[in-house]
């Protein structure tokens, strides 16, 4: 498997994470300073999330996030605010509006949690996310997250190559997809309660086998060098960085490798809308609105922040090999 | 007379205001998120402020709609004398709908302008039905009420089409949760249907007889 230079880099180079904890404190007093100066609006995307690390989520996590590496991944990116990235979510088991999970996520109840690996693989069962964690080493990366809807971050997210779980299964031959499965759970998920949705739940996404065994694909359990806040899908999600948001499925209770392609939730609403693939790209426009540009959040109004959008969100170099021979209009 | 004539004044100021009511909330927040107040409509406040707009040339555009039939239904005469004032709201809001579009979350740029109105079914019809309010808009005035005399009315029928066409534009746009839409849809549905009450119908028939 082709390693992308930039993941690969000597320990040397490795940035601990209490290095990333001053530069996360220097951001912050700089950002600090220019709010004082009456420009906070102007500058937007500065890093000023001010709270003590880790001061939610469960107490088994907390060393493994805050002891993850620095990967250095996606570092001349500009991130976007802490809170953006935990108040402006597309979650729909918490409702639509995009304000919606983060006030409603609260009754999600994240530990303990278990998922069920099933299908087409040699370790069938139900494992406990603090055994699957425990000899798991973290790495911090930051990826862009361009939306389907016309919108994007930048997010440093916590997390483990999904490759890295996936092996410890062990798939058989058979096993040409990887279908996961978000928790079903309405007494906790209002959205699920709704009567007014097209989605039938739970919800469900799929990525062919090696789209899920690329070193890009992570299973994210923190952000920000936080434990992933429940309205961004904690307590462990997927991150498919080349891919429109919603293939990155939230609170993963499912795993299960099938041999063909499973049916994905968006895919079943709107055939037409939502292909299998969804992978990021400015040359085939959604029915209903072109994917050529995007919003890079947090866009102002009177200084949109509207860039051209990346083909692969601009991660090609590592996943372009992937969809040689496809043609991608139809397969989108 | 004096005293009713009074009222008519009283009412249309009241009205005027809880009109111009969302208008000033969202200017205040403009300015608010402008002084600095970053969180106020959130990381994406251009399109908050689109779907604020829209919302209301649509609940204004009900409210016209909603005069005769307050009439019929109610027996209430009085709103018949601001439904001038509402039609207006109706541009008004729609205006800023369009520009807050234009400028907010496509920053003016041109082509893109051109394409999405002419590529996306329901920008065309959103902007089909402004396009509509204009002449309503300018023969809005009693000067042009005179001068087109019985074909004023006729003119002006043209709203029920804008309504048809905003309702469409809006459930053109359902992606997971159908309710506020079809709301809207139906409640235009039930406004646009008392016009075409049966004794109505059969007046139309007899006078083209």
């Amino acid at each position: 498997m082709l390693i992308k230079p930039a993941v690969d880099i000597p320990s040397s180079e490795i940035t601990s994470h209490s290095a990333y904890l001053n530069r996360r404190k220097f951001m912050q007093q700089g950002g600090a300073a220019i709010a004082a100066m009456g420009l906070a609006s102007s500058v937007g995307a500065l890093e000023t999330h001010d709270s003590t690390p880790l001061k939610f989520g469960p107490e088994w996590l907390k060393a493994q996030v805050s002891g993850a590496s620095d990967t250095g991944f996606g570092k001349e990116e500009k991130l976007t605010p802490y809170r953006d990235v935990t108040s402006y979510n597309n979650f729909y088991e918490f409702g639509t509006g995009k304000d919606d999970p983060a006030r409603n996520a609260g009754a999600l109840v994240t530990d303990p949690w278990s998922i069920t690996i099933e299908g087409e693989c040699e370790r069938q069962g139900t494992f406990n996310l603090e055994d699957i964690l425990k000899s798991m080493p973290l790495e911090e990366r930051i990826y862009r997250l361009r939306c389907v809807e016309a919108w994007s971050m930048v997010i440093p997210w916590i997390g483990f190559p999904l490759a890295e779980l996936i092996k410890r299964f062990k798939p058989l031959s058979t096993a040409k997809y990887v279908e996961f499965t978000t928790l079903e759970a309405p007494k906790q998920m209002i959205g699920q309660r709704s009567r007014f949705s097209t989605i039938d739940w739970p919800y469900i996404e799929a990525l062919r086998i090696d789209e899920a065994m690329n070193p890009l694909t992570l299973m994210a359990v923190g952000l920000y060098g936080e434990i992933l806040p429940k309205q961004n899908g904690a307590p462990i999600r997927l991150v498919v960085p080349w891919k429109y948001g919603f293939k990155s499925i939230k609170s993963i209770v499912k795993i299960r490798f099938t041999e063909k392609p499973p049916i994905n939730t968006w895919q079943a609403i709107a055939p037409s809308e939502y292909g299998f693939y969804a992978n990021v790209n400015p040359d085939v426009s959604h029915p209903r609105w072109s994917q050529a540009k995007e919003r890079r959040l947090p866009s102002g109004l009177f200084n949109v922040n509207r860039i051209p959008t990346q083909m692969f969100n601009g991660y090609g170099e590592q996943v372009a090999h992937l969809y040689k021979g496809m043609d991608l209009r139809k397969s989108f | 007379m004096q005293q009713k004539r009074m009222s008519i004044f009283v009412r249309r100021c009241l009205i005027f205001s809880a009109l111009f009511t969302p208008f000033a909330y969202i200017l205040a927040q403009v300015v608010a998120l402008q002084m600095g107040d970053y969180e106020i409509l959130g990381p994406e406040p251009g399109k908050a402020i689109v779907w604020f707009t829209g919302e209301w040339a649509f609940n204004t555009l009900l409210l016209t709609l909603a005069v005769s039939p307050a009439r019929q239904w109610l027996g209430w005469k009085w709103p018949l004398a601001h439904r001038r004032m509402l039609g207006l709201f109706v541009m008004f809001y729609a205006t800023l709908h369009l520009l807050s579009y234009m400028a907010f979350l496509l920053a003016w740029q041109w082509q893109d302008i051109g394409s999405e109105l002419v590529e996306r079914p329901y920008l065309t019809l959103g902007f089909l039905a402004w396009v509509l309010l204009i002449p309503l808009s300018i023969t809005s005035t009693k000067g042009w009420q005179r001068r087109l005399k019985r074909k004023w009315k006729s003119l002006h029928k043209v709203i029920y089409l804008i309504a048809l066409l905003c309702a469409i534009h809006y459930l053109l746009q359902i992606r997971s949760n159908w309710f506020d839409p079809s709301l809207y849809a139906f409640i235009t549905l039930i406004l646009l249907g008392q016009r075409l009450s049966l004794a109505r119908i059969k007046g139309f028939f007899v006078r083209s007889v």
